[in-house]
C-alpha cells in the first residue's frame, strides 16, 4: 500500500452511496473506514414480508437492470412489465403524459407553447412549466403538484427543479413508451439521467427489497464497516479535513465522504465555518401512508397524480400493479404521499386518525375503499425530497461541484442534495469516487 | 474497474445482456465502453471457479463436430484452413507453431492436415474439458493458461489466439507470456470480434452477437487492438477486418431468444443453420470490402533480437 494512503478515507453512512464510495476506493488500493449510525447497513432499505403475505418496502422500490448487472444482483431480480402514470382531473383519468392531450384544452395550450417556442430563459419552475407546456397544463397539473411536492410556491423554486429531471425529449420519451408496450417490460422512461436510457433498460425488483445491492456492494468490507458508530464531527485545520470524531474519539483520515443531508454539514465540521450557507438548503418532510387493501387494479395506472386542491395528498401509487408479487393474490398495497411541514397537522397526527383522514379524501377515487381496507402503515421521513429555492439556487450549484473543503465530499442522493434514484446515486458516487481518488493522489 | 488497454477507469455502460445461448447462469451483464480508448468490457466477470458452469459440455468451442453442425462445419473447415496457411507460408520444415486457447484442437487439426508434416503443433487450453477433447484427438496440448505455464522462452515461431483474447481476463498479460515464448522474428496472429461493425451498431445495447454473455470479457476494434499489441512489444504486420457471419447470425438469435420467439425460429439462426450462415456472409462480405468485416484479424511480429525489424524467417 502506498504511504500517501496510509490514513484511511473516512466515508459516513452505509447506505448505497457510502457503501458503492467505500468499495470502489477499496479496489483502488485506498484504505477505507465506513461508520454507520445505525445498527445495520441499508437500514432504511431493508424490506419484510409480514405474516399475511405482504412485502413492506421503504426508500425506493424500483432499481433498473442495469444497475442489477453493475451490482451483479441480475439473478436475484424479477422484471417489471408495466409501470405507468396517470392524472386525475375533474374525476377522470388521463394517461401521463400523452393521454392528457384527449383533452382539447390541454393539447391546445401544449401545442400553443411547443410552437410559438419561447427561448426565453425559464426564472422560475412556474415559469418553466407555463413555458413549456403552455398555462393550461402547467396551472391544472404541474404547478400544483410541484407546489404540493415542495411545500413553497412555484414562483420561487429554481427552474432547475423541473429541468434536471424532464432531459428526455418528447421524440425519446414516445419511442421508448412504445418500447415499453411491445416488450412487456417497463422501460425506464425519465428514471436515470447519469446514464442514457434506451430501450434495453428497465426497471427490476430485486427479490428483497433494494437493500440486497447495498448487501453485495458490502461483500468483502466487513473488516471496514463499523456499526452504531456515528460520527460527531469531522475535523478540519487549514481548510483540510484530517480527522473524524466517533464515539468521543478523534480518528484521522485522508478525506471524509459523507452521506449525511447536506444541511447539516454546517454542525459536523469543526475548525472551518466557511459551509453555513449549507444550513439554509431545505428537504420537504413527506408522510406515506401505505395502505394494505382488498382487490387490484384499484387505481387507473401504478402512480395517480392528484393536483385538484380536494386533495390532501398528492400522488397515490397503487406498487401492486407493477410488482404483484408484493402482496397475495387479490390484494394490493397503495402509498399515499403527502407532502408536509413538520409543523403541519398531517406531520403529528395520531396513525388511525391520518389512516382515517386518507380513507376520507380516498372515496371520489375507490368509491368501496373503506370496505376494502385491511390495514395501514406509516412512514413520515424528514427529508423525502430537496427544494431547489432560486434564493440559494447559486449557492447549489457550487455545491455540487465542489464543498469548498480540500477533502471533504458530500454523496448520495441527500449528499448530493439532488432529486436522484438509485441507479444515478451509483454512476454519481462512482463519478466522485474518481475525483476522492485522484485529489488525494495530487494532495500526496 | 480500469480499461486493461488504457488505464482509463470512466466507462459507459453500454449493454446488459444474458446467456442468450446456453443459458448457463440467471444472471445479467454489463458491457461497459472505455471513454478514452473503446474497448468494450465486461463489468463483473464469472469467477474461475465457474467457468466450468459457462463453458458447458455443449460448448461449441468443445464439440464442432462434422455430425453436429454439417454443411457449416465442411465449409468452415476449408475457409479457416485458407486463412490459416496464409500466415504460415514463409514458415520453415520444422518450425513449432503454439495455438494459444485451442479448444478441442479444431485449428491444430487443420495445420496438422493441410499444412507441412514437419511442423510440431501444440496447443493451450485452460478449459479441461478443451484439453481432453484435443488430446483424444492425438494432439498436444497443454491444460493451463499461457502465463502459468512455463513454456520455452524464445522457442515458438508462430503462436495462434484465434477467438481467445476475447475471453481472457488480462489480454496484455497474455500477450506478454505470448511475446516471451516467441522466438525473435516469431509472429502472432490474432483474430477477435470488431466492435467497429455496423453488427455492433445495432445491436450494442443488448443483443449483439460478439459480446456472448458471459464469455466474452475484452472486444476490441482495429485502434484499441494495435494499441494492446504495441504496449506488449509487438510489431503490427497486418491489421485488417475478414468475413463472419457468426456475430450477425446471433445477433440475430439473441432478439429472437429474447423475446421469446418459437424454437424452430430461433434455431433458423445458429452455428448448424447454413442458410443464415450463407446469407449473413454474402452480408459481411460487402462490409469487409467497406473494412467493417465482422472479426479483426492481426499479425504480430517479435522484434529480432539484433534490433533490425527486417523479415527473419
Amino acid at each position: 500500500m502506498p504511504d500517501r494512503y496510509r490514513k484511511p478515507v473516512a466515508i459516513l453512512g452505509a447506505g448505497l452511496a457510502g457503501v458503492t464510495a467505500a468499495a470502489a476506493l477499496r479496489r483502488r488500493g485506498v484504505p477505507v473506514r465506513l461508520y454507520e449510525a445505525g445498527r445495520q447497513i441499508a437500514g432504511l432499505a431493508a424490506s419484510y414480508k409480514d405474516a399475511k403475505g405482504f412485502s413492506n418496502d421503504f426508500g425506493a422500490h424500483f432499481i433498473t437492470n442495469r444497475l442489477a448487472a453493475a451490482i451483479g444482483v441480475g439473478a436475484l431480480c424479477r422484471d417489471v412489465a408495466h409501470y405507468g402514470e396517470a392524472v386525475l382531473l375533474r374525476g377522470r383519468s388521463y394517461g401521463y403524459p400523452f393521454g392528457l392531450m384527449r383533452s382539447p384544452r390541454l393539447a391546445l395550450s401544449g401545442l400553443w407553447s411547443k410552437l410559438s417556442g419561447s427561448r426565453a430563459t425559464p426564472a422560475s419552475a412556474a415559469d418553466y412549466f407555463r413555458l413549456r407546456y403552455g398555462s393550461a397544463l402547467a396551472d391544472q397539473i404541474a404547478i400544483p403538484l410541484i407546489e404540493a411536492w415542495s411545500g413553497v410556491k412555484a414562483e420561487v423554486l429554481a427552474s432547475s427543479s423541473v429541468s434536471e429531471k424532464l432531459q428526455n425529449s418528447t421524440l425519446r420519451a414516445v419511442q421508448l413508451a412504445v418500447a415499453s408496450r411491445v416488450t412487456r417490460r417497463a422501460v425506464a422512461n425519465g428514471y436515470s439521467h447519469e446514464m442514457p436510457e434506451q430501450t434495453n433498460v428497465w426497471h427490476v425488483y430485486p427479490e428483497g427489497g433494494v437493500s440486497v445491492l447495498v448487501q453485495r456492494l458490502a461483500q468483502g468490507l466487513e473488516d471496514v464497516i463499523h456499526l452504531e458508530s456515528p460520527v460527531e464531527g469531522i475535523v478540519v485545520e487549514d481548510g483540510r479535513v484530517v480527522a473524524v470524531q466517533v464515539a468521543g474519539r478523534q480518528e484521522e483520515c485522508s478525506a471524509a465522504v459523507s452521506t449525511a443531508p447536506c444541511n447539516v454539514l454546517p454542525k459536523l465540521v469543526r475548525g472551518w465555518d466557511g459551509l453555513n450557507h449549507l444550513a439554509k438548503f431545505r428537504f420537504r418532510p413527506m408522510v406515506f401512508v401505505n395502505l394494505r387493501l382488498r382487490g387490484r387494479g384499484l387505481l387507473p395506472d401504478t402512480v395517480l397524480w392528484t393536483p385538484e386542491p380536494e386533495f390532501p395528498f398528492f400522488r397515490m401509487t397503487e406498487t401492486t400493479i407493477s410488482m404483484p408479487w408484493l402482496a397475495p393474490p387479490g390484494k394490493s398495497i397503495v402509498t399515499v404521499d403527502f407532502g408536509c411541514e413538520k409543523a403541519d397537522p398531517v406531520w403529528g397526527m395520531a396513525d388511525d386518525v391520518l389512516t382515517e383522514h386518507c380513507l376520507d379524501h380516498m372515496t371520489p377515487i375507490i368509491r368501496d375503499v373503506r370496505l376494502r381496507f385491511l390495514g395501514a402503515q406509516i412512514l413520515r421521513t424528514p427529508i423525502a425530497y430537496p427544494v431547489y429555492l432560486n434564493e440559494y439556487e447559486d449557492t447549489r450549484r457550487q455545491f455540487r461541484d465542489t464543498t469548498g473543503v480540500a477533502g471533504l465530499y458530500s454523496i448520495g442522493r441527500n449528499g448530493e442534495f439532488a432529486h436522484i434514484l438509485m441507479e444515478d446515486v451509483y454512476w454519481r458516487t462512482l463519478a466522485k469516487v474518481r475525483q476522492v481518488a485522484r485529489e488525494l493522489e495530487a494532495a500526496a | 474497474m480500469q480499461c486493461c488497454i488504457c488505464g482509463h477507469d470512466d466507462a459507459l455502460p453500454v449493454a446488459v445482456g444474458a446467456d442468450f445461448e446456453y443459458h448457463s447462469s440467471p444472471d445479467q451483464f454489463l458491457a461497459m465502453c472505455c471513454r478514452s480508448c473503446g474497448l468494450v468490457y465486461l463489468k463483473l466477470r464469472p469467477a474461475m471457479s465457474e467457468l466450468d458452469r459457462i463453458y458447458p459440455p455443449t460448448y461449441h468451442a468443445f464439440d464442432f463436430t462434422a455430425e453436429k453442425f454439417g454443411l457449416a462445419h465442411w465449409v468452415r473447415r476449408r475457409l479457416e484452413a485458407r486463412r490459416l496457411l496464409q500466415w504460415c507460408r514463409d514458415l520453415g520444415p520444422s518450425s513449432r507453431i503454439l495455438d494459444v486457447g485451442c479448444g478441442d484442437g479444431f485449428h491444430l487439426k487443420l495445420l496438422a492436415e493441410f499444412g507441412s508434416p514437419d511442423w510440431a503443433l501444440e496447443g493451450v487450453d485452460a478449459s479441461e474439458r478443451a484439453v481432453n477433447a484435443a488430446r483424444g484427438q492425438d494432439l498436444t496440448v497443454h491444460l493451463g493458461t499461457i502465463q502459468q505455464l512455463a513454456l520455452a522462452p524464445d522457442s515458438y515461431d508462430l503462436a495462434l489466439l484465434i477467438a481467445t483474447i476475447e475471453h481472457v481476463d488480462d489480454p496484455p498479460e497474455v500477450l506478454r507470456a505470448v511475446h516471451r515464448v516467441l522466438r525473435p522474428g516469431g509472429r502472432a496472429l490474432i483474430v477477435t470480434d470488431n466492435t467497429e461493425t455496423p453488427s455492433f451498431r445495432m445491436f450494442a445495447g443488448r443483443h449483439w452477437g460478439g459480446y456472448h454473455f458471459p464469455r466474452h470479457w475484452n472486444l476490441f476494434d482495429p485502434r484499441n487492438l494495435r494499441r494492446l499489441a504495441t504496449d506488449q512489444g509487438f510489431l503490427v504486420d497486418h491489421l485488417a477486418t475478414i468475413v463472419t457471419p457468426v456475430n450477425w447470425t446471433y445477433s440475430v438469435h439473441n432478439v429472437l431468444v429474447d423475446y421469446q420467439a418459437p424454437a424452430w425460429l430461433i434455431n433458423r439462426f445458429t452455428l448448424a443453420s447454413p442458410v443464415s450462415l450463407g446469407v449473413f456472409t454474402l452480408l459481411d462480405i460487402v462490409l469487409q470490402f467497406f473494412g467493417r468485416g465482422g472479426l479483426l484479424q492481426a499479425v504480430l511480429r517479435k522484434p529480432a533480437r539484433d534490433g533490425r525489424d527486417g523479415h527473419n524467417a
